[in-house]
């Protein structure tokens, strides 16, 4: 049998189904927490009660089965803190999901909307918002999500642009960290961390490396460490077993593939 | 999410799911409505939560910079006339401008300076050196001027092992990310969808 003329549909099976076994019948494997994840956890542990942060919902609808359970963890552990919340989104699609998350998390903290947590919605022109929230949070933005005027929350009244502020936190599958590196670290000095999609995780080590990036946990793996700081099982830690298989199904291809290759080389 | 809800998004998946067994109607429907979705969702936010409280509000509150602001939106408008496209340049040149002049500080402080004072730095472990030399050997391959010979060719071939642990490391990453995707929609279809979970 040639295997480089296999129908490439039994690959797509064959990765499905290393996906979807594990799900219908978990094997439960649990892995380390990594230092990188250790450090965001430290990160919003050292942060003070009462404190401010700045969760930024910058990514797309298409990839929230990925970031989804990394912002929960972060939302979720924020809260446990006593940390106040200002929500934003730069993505059109992560507003509405930043929304829901927050309001769903608010609601079991028992956090009051405008005294603990505030959503302030979308801006297009990241930039000139990102600088904008340095000068004033309420000139940026003067209406809440929910259209309140933003003068009115007794949280934008004590929080009134980054000197105020203790991190940054963007959840996002892109490049938008870089912009809050840019603009809001190093032009205002706000620390900045980031929840990622872990296709971006490459990308922003070297942010990391040189401080200019506070912590970043990244993918559904980070999910899972982090809900396993946390105490409990989440989206991420249910879908490490089915991540585990799939790679495994993924090498394995691979070797055949590769075998295959030089075998019709050899035979050339 | 409600049952019907439920079906919509199971079967929207599936619509697209279907792709990979070949290009069909149901896919092409399912990946226009999303496109139109997406875009229909982009103007009805831009609209609710930025041209109405920084521009139709202020107007109607009498504030002149509104009035400001809703002129410059106009004018990005004119490009539509041939006669009156002129007016256009206006709008863009401010926002050329002021971009580059609020990007090229902040991008070559956070991109540039930090980066290198990072690799500069004076405690000395192995980390630093690799990191070092991961970005002399690097930047050599990527130097045209003159042909790689002697030296300079050995550190340019090295550079080229360096762009390759990051392509590898990035491959493996973005692997992981689409896995997690495909996770993400395996556990809806089975657990949301059929109550198999």
């Amino acid at each position: 049998m040639n295997l480089a003329q296999i129908d490439r549909r039994w690959i797509f099976v064959i990765v499905f189904l290393a996906v979807a076994l594990p799900l219908l019948f978990p094997i439960g494997l649990v892995g380390e927490v990594s230092p990188r994840t250790q450090t965001m956890h430290d990160l919003i542990e050292a942060l003070p009660r009462g404190a401010t942060v700045i969760i930024s919902f910058d990514c797309e609808a298409a990839s929230w089965p990925e970031i989804g359970p990394v912002a929960e963890a972060l939302v979720e552990h924020t809260m446990q803190r006593g940390i106040r919340i200002i929500g934003t989104s730069f993505l059109s699609e992560g507003t509405a999901l930043g929304f829901e998350l927050l309001s769903r998390h608010a609601d079991a903290a028992d956090y009051v909307q405008g005294r603990d947590w505030v959503y302030l919605g979308f801006r297009p022109q990241y930039v000139a918002a990102i600088l904008g929230l340095g000068e004033s949070i309420t000139q940026e933005y003067p209406r809440d999500y929910i259209n309140q005027p933003s003068e009115d929350h007794t949280l934008l009244g004590a929080v009134r642009s980054y000197r105020d502020v203790a991190l940054v936190i963007s959840i996002a599958d892109d490049t938008m960290p870089q912009y809050w590196i840019e603009y809001a670290g190093a032009r205002y000095g706000v620390k900045i961390a980031a929840g990622l999609s872990a296709v971006m995780v490459t990308t922003f080590t070297p942010y990391l490396d040189s401080g200019q990036l506070q912590a970043l946990i990244g993918g559904l793996k980070g999910a899972a460490e982090y809900e396993r700081l946390l105490g409990r099982e989440g989206a991420g830690s249910r879908g490490m077993d089915a991540q585990s298989s799939a790679h495994l199904a993924i090498i394995v291809l691979v070797i055949i593939g590769n075998v295959a290759y030089f075998r019709g080389r050899g035979r050339s | 999410m409600s049952d019907a809800g439920i079906w919509l998004a199971a079967i929207g998946t599936l619509a697209i799911f279907s792709f990979l067994y070949r290009d069909n109607p149901a896919y092409r429907a399912a990946e226009q409505i999303l496109v139109g979705l997406s875009v229909g969702y982009l103007v009805v936010i831009t609209v609710r939560t930025t041209l109405v409280p920084k521009v139709a509000l202020p107007i109607l509150d009498g504030d002149p910079w509104g009035i400001v602001a809703a002129v410059w939106v106009l004018l990005m408008w004119t490009r539509v006339s041939t006669r009156a496209g002129w007016l256009s340049r206006l709008p863009l040149a401010v926002i050329v401008g002021a971009g580059a002049g609020l990007s090229i500080p902040a991008m070559l402080k956070a991109r540039v300076l930090s980066q290198l004072g990072a690799v500069i730095r004076p405690e000395i472990d192995v980390n630093a050196v690799v990191g070092a030399i991961g970005v002399l050997a690097t930047l050599s391959y990527f130097y045209f001027t003159r042909p790689p010979t002697g030296a300079f060719r050995v550190a340019a071939r090295t550079g080229t092992w360096f762009l390759m642990v990051f392509f590898g490391a990035t491959f493996g990453y973005t692997i992981m990310s689409r896995l997690s995707l495909l996770i993400g929609r395996t556990e809806f279809l089975l657990g949301d969808w059929l109550g198999l979970l």
